[in-house]
């Protein structure tokens, strides 16, 4: 039997991918769209939506400004239907966040574990505008003392796959900062990033951040679902690298831990014998990132790189250090980010079989050359 | 062609399509990655990861829950086991191309 495939099957190498709305990005999924963004965008406080990292579990669904909806319900004292306009006519805030995918960086993990081969890219740093959670919460006159509030979008299952639903515990949705996003850097949010109006949620993981948000439902328990377990949840003690987690011992993940990446140069490039500047990021989920220090010979000496100067929660800062390289030949770059609770990157990844939350100190190889 | 040759040639053929997978299984593990697959998601999701038997096994039973019609499960398992297995490394992902002037209605 022969099934019409609707979609082009595209062989690697044979066909120019291009995603409508975006500049070359690594191509992880074409259908649906999971896009990693190559680290020379990284060299800017904001990622321009236009090469913005995108992780998408389900098809992107359609949706229109006009007739888009979001319901109340639950444990509220009326339910409720907001429409975009009326999330416009609520107090606008703009939060400066950096939104990682959970799973970014997971080839890094030996060994290696089922998903998107994430490299250094799922992750990004935007400015996010609407109005807050908490205020939409009110007008429908939730109870603050439920435990949860449940989040759907306008996503859906393909086959039998499950719907994209994600719960977030009452004391996060009532946080100042936590949005239901209008805009994404100053435009509206592109459809790739859940046009009209996503979850943001500063600190916590991307899974969190539900895109194309349709309802929201205040409860005493999370919701029951595959994304709320088990996936997306850690081991709460650490299991042997290849074995499995007990289903009874995971945790949901929410912060995201202290995590720097070096920019550039990029691993094992080749650089000339003169004066060099190695570039990062570093980010601390809720925290603030309070130091960054780097190696250049493997970790036996570290400098401290200098910070770029905002300096706040949520957001990721940009870390620089002017290196002139002592000789020609190979040297192994490290960086190491401190948070400001005291929090260190560790030398190793805590391995787990979904390949979350890997935040080792980094790691690049560069030969120095003359000429170069 | 010298029959050594043709061999030599019939032997790098074969190590070129599959670890161990004669060059017809191979095809017909294609074609059912395709007809099982490709009804949720590109194949690039699958042939960029990089995995051990089992787990290729498990990501098998995974969307087969998820509603997978898979009908010759053990020719699909040796052929990603084969073709994608955890001793290769991991590729890197292709780059795509300037999006930003196709028009929205383009979606």
């Amino acid at each position: 039997m022969t099934i019409m495939l609707t979609a082009p099957v595209l062989a690697r190498g044979q066909e120019l991918i291009t995603i409508p709305g975006k500049r070359g990005m690594l191509v992880h999924n074409d259908r649906p769209e999971d896009l990693e963004t190559p680290l020379e965008y990284f060299n800017t406080w904001i990622t321009p939506n236009d090469v913005f990292f995108v992780r998408q579990h389900l098809p992107r669904p359609k949706t229109d400004e006009a007739t888009h909806r979001i319901s109340l319900s639950g444990r509220v004292t009326k339910e409720m239907e907001f429409s975009v306009a009326d999330l416009n006519k609520l107090p606008q805030y703009t939060v400066a966040a950096t939104l990682e995918c959970t799973g970014d960086a997971r080839r890094f993990f030996r060994p290696r574990v089922p998903g998107v081969q994430w490299g250094r890219g799922a992750i990004g740093n935007a400015e996010w505008s609407g109005p807050r959670l908490s205020d939409v919460l009110k007008l429908a006159g939730g109870d603050t003392n439920a435990a949860w509030v449940t989040v759907n979008g306008a996503d859906v299952g393909v086959a039998k796959t499950p719907d994209f639903i994600r719960s977030m515990r009452m004391e996060k949705a009532l946080h100042p900062a936590t949005l239901l996003a209008l805009k994404m850097n100053g435009e509206p949010l592109p459809d790739l990033h859940g046009f009209p109006v996503r979850l943001v949620v500063p600190g916590w993981d991307g899974t969190g951040w539900v895109k194309w948000v349709t309802s929201l439902n205040v409860a005493n328990e999370p919701d029951r679902g595959f994304f709320m377990n088990p996936a997306y949840r850690m081991p709460k003690h650490p299991v042997a690298p290849g074995g499995s987690a007990n289903p009874t011992d995971l945790d949901v993940i929410e912060a995201m831990p202290v995590k720097s990446y070096i920019t550039s140069p990029a691993d094992q490039d080749r650089i000339g014998l003169t004066p060099a500047t190695l570039r990062g990021i570093a980010w601390a989920g809720e925290q603030r990132v309070y130091r960054v220090e780097v190696s250049t010979d493997g970790g036996r000496h570290w400098q401290d790189a200098q910070l770029s100067p905002k300096n706040l929660p949520f957001a990721w800062r940009l870390w620089s250090l002017q290196w002139t390289p002592p000789q020609t030949g190979y040297f192994t770059v490290l960086s190491r980010a401190t948070d400001s609770a005291g929090n260190v990157q560790p030398i190793a990844a805590t391995w787990n079989p979904s390949g979350y939350l890997y935040n080792a100190i980094d790691q690049v190889g560069v030969t120095v050359e003359k000429g170069a | 062609m010298k029959p050594a040759r043709a061999s030599a040639v019939v032997a790098v053929l074969f190590a070129g399509c599959a670890w161990g997978m004669d060059p017809q299984s191979a095809e017909r593990g294609k074609q059912e990655e395709q007809r099982a697959c490709l009804p949720c998601h590109s194949l690039r999701l699958i042939e960029s990861q990089r995995l051990s038997v089992a787990a290729w096994g498990k990501e098998l039973d995974k969307m087969e829950r998820w509603g997978a019609v898979i009908k010759d499960r053990q020719l699909l398992l040796d052929y990603l086991a084969q073709q994608y297995p955890d001793t290769k490394p991991t590729p890197q992902p292709e780059r795509s191309g300037d999006g930003t002037k196709i028009p929205a209605e383009a979606h």
